[in-house]
């Protein structure tokens, strides 16, 4: 009796832990599959401070209606989101609406992150709360009047937002559909590369075809030969998303960012995934720019600058020396519309992207000591205007603009 | 212990990417311009002179002065070179060899004081109270040609051949350093050289022999041709 009532007691156990090991099995794979959402949301280029804590609040986002701080995403339970329930944690992400009914701004990009399924936002929401609690007060809203008003989003999503999670196109590969996904929902590319309107929210038909923010120029992303990327094969672009080295470029300011906290660790597949999607984008760009002829005055003064400051990297027929240094001939990022990007470089210099595949990343240095902004507007207006390069030509307000950016 | 303390106080270990930070930079400060910084009136006026006879002023170009040396030696000696600020200045003082250099405890600024004042001396006992500049040419000539043969004894012990070295060697410095320094005005000397100037890549012209160099000298403060008109 007493030997079988011990059976008995043994066997019921086995009946209880059995399904909790399980659990506790599936629960560290949710767990990981969220760290990998977070990785493909890029959680910690807004919510971690650069040498902060992470996830437990960032650097102010200069918006152009005033300074955003994100919040602390840490589960500490005063600061951070450890008083919220999952339900509340994927309503937030659906809708931009957080705990307490409290409208989020969408520098939070929810407008793309209504796209996730259910799946990927509740591992997320798993892996959230899994992370070191960080008792850190973040006072997010720094908008001036009237813009620190929440209750106008309400307005705002009416016009320009869009709740539901990404259907997929039957006519389309799984792998387009992945990397559809992938770019409109976590990987929210949209959130720096679509202009914006004049309400910060994506323009209509604009999509991904370079934007300005924070004092550089996210660059047109769809397949246009000319500032796109049509030139780039599939395996270029997964290349530059891996180590954050193109074939003429090296990723600099908030993309070479975006390549070592995200893409550079996504998994391959991934990779590829958003590189068929791109690749799919029309090369619907009208605009064509004519170069400049290289007797006007500008490109004679900005060929001398090149001469004597950038040619020794770049070259004097713009070529570079990949994957050092970029080369300017033919390089999408010197011939967007804005010249903001290569206006920083050559202001105040940029570090390329670090990663495990290219680890010394090299830097260019800042000119700004040597040149006027006369000059430097010259010597892009020389770079965009050389060797097949074609763009508007560079004034000295738009350098004075990027200066004041920083 | 004390090892290992000191070890990491001095020590400085990086992970990740190399330390670099944006805007940063760390360039030469061109001199002031205006009037003198070390000398006095009488002093800045002297070695204007000695300059200008050192770099006579010809068909190849301007003269020392006018290419700014003087003002290049004001401005090196009333910063760390005057006051040998970065070098070790304490005893013991030797000879030493010539290709050693300079092994004396008195610093620039103070050689120059002292050796100004002796040859303001010198010159007025022997010329009827003359100052330097007010001699003729030749007599300068000969006074600066006697100094650096060794052949005067200026008064206070002051040694001239040494101070000769000073002067010249500080004037050449002056005439084909960077004009950031003062010196070398419109890179007078880089252009009659053929000197390219503040460049490091000729890759596009190692090929070329026996041409001649197309592009004008580029100062660290840029060129003329940085200019659009």
């Amino acid at each position: 009796m007493r030997h079988s009532l011990a059976l008995l007691v043994t066997t019921a156990m086995c009946a209880v832990l059995s399904p909790w090991s399980a659990s506790a099995a599936d629960q560290a794979d949710q767990i990981s599959r969220g760290q990998y959402q977070a990785i493909l949301g890029d959680c910690a280029a807004c919510h971690t401070k650069p040498g902060g804590q992470p996830l437990a609040g960032g650097a102010p986002l200069e918006t152009p209606f005033g300074p955003l701080v994100p919040p602390n995403i840490t589960p500490d339970l005063e600061t951070g989101i450890g008083s919220w329930t999952a339900e509340e944690f994927k309503t937030m992400m659906r809708t931009g609406i957080g705990h307490g009914g409290k409208r989020l701004y969408p520098a939070m990009p929810y407008p793309a992150y209504t796209k996730m399924s259910d799946r990927d936002v509740s591992d997320l929401w798993q892996y959230l709360t899994t992370v070191q609690p960080v008792k850190n007060e973040v006072e997010a809203n720094q908008l001036p009047f009237p813009f620190n008003i929440r209750f106008s989003l309400f307005g705002w999503n009416l016009l320009n937002f869009t709740e539901g999670t990404y259907q997929a196109d039957p006519s389309r590969s799984d792998e387009w559909n992945r990397g559809a996904y992938l770019v409109t929902g976590a990987g929210h590319c949209s959130t720096c590369h679509t202009p914006k309107s004049i309400m910060g929210a994506d323009q209509e038909g604009q999509f991904l075809k370079g934007s300005s923010l924070q004092g550089w120029y996210a660059p047109d992303i769809t397949g246009g030969n000319h500032t796109g990327i049509g030139s780039w094969t599939s395996d270029d672009i997964v290349t530059y998303l891996k180590t954050g080295v193109g074939t003429k470029t090296i990723a600099s300011g908030p993309m070479a960012e975006a390549i070592e906290n995200s893409t550079s660790r996504m998994e391959d597949a991934d990779l590829a995934a958003i590189a068929t999607y791109l690749k799919s984008l029309p090369d619907d760009s009208k605009a064509t720019s004519t170069a400049l002829p290289a007797n006007d005055p500008r490109m004679i003064a900005g060929q001398a600058i090149y001469r004597d400051n950038c040619s020794a990297c770049h070259s004097a027929d713009g070529k570079g020396a990949m994957p050092l240094f970029p080369a300017l001939s033919g390089n999408q990022i010197v011939q967007q519309g804005s010249p903001e990007t290569p206006a920083h470089l050559v202001l105040f210099g940029s570090q390329g992207a670090q990663t495990d595949a290219r680890p010394t990343n090299p830097s260019m240095p800042s000119l700004a000591w040597r040149l006027s902004d006369k000059q430097v507007a010259d010597v892009l207006t020389y770079v965009r205007n050389s060797w097949g390069n074609a763009a508007p030509a560079v004034t000295e307000s738009d350098i004075k603009k990027t200066m004041e950016s920083r | 212990m004390l090892v290992g303390t000191t070890g990491s106080a001095f020590g400085r270990t990086f992970s990740g990417g190399l330390p670099w930070k944006a805007a940063s930079a760390d360039p030469p400060v061109p001199i002031s311009p205006g009037g003198w910084r070390f000398f006095t009136e009488g002093e800045g006026r002297l070695v204007s002179a000695i300059v200008d006879r050192l770099i006579p002023a010809d068909d190849l170009s301007v003269s020392g002065n006018d290419a700014g040396c003087a003002v290049y030696i004001d401005r090196q000696l009333a910063g760390d070179y005057g006051s040998s600020s970065r070098l070790y200045t304490k005893g013991p003082f030797l000879k030493g060899i010539p290709q050693q250099g300079y092994q004396g405890q008195p610093n620039p600024s103070e050689l120059y004081r002292r050796g100004l004042a002796a040859i303001t001396r010198y010159v007025a006992e022997k010329y009827d109270g003359k100052a330097f500049g007010d001699l003729s040419p030749d007599q300068q000539d000969s006074f600066l040609t006697e100094l650096e043969a060794d052949r005067i004894e200026l008064p206070d012990g002051v040694g001239g051949k040494e101070f000769f070295g000073f002067v010249l060697n500080n004037t050449m410095e002056g005439f084909f350093a960077d004009p950031v320094y003062g010196g070398n005005k419109d890179m007078v000397s880089w252009k009659m050289l053929g000197f390219p100037g503040a460049r490091y890549d000729y890759r596009d012209h190692v090929s070329k022999h026996n041409e001649p160099y197309p592009h004008p000298p580029v100062s660290i403060l840029g060129a003329m041709d940085w200019a659009s008109k």
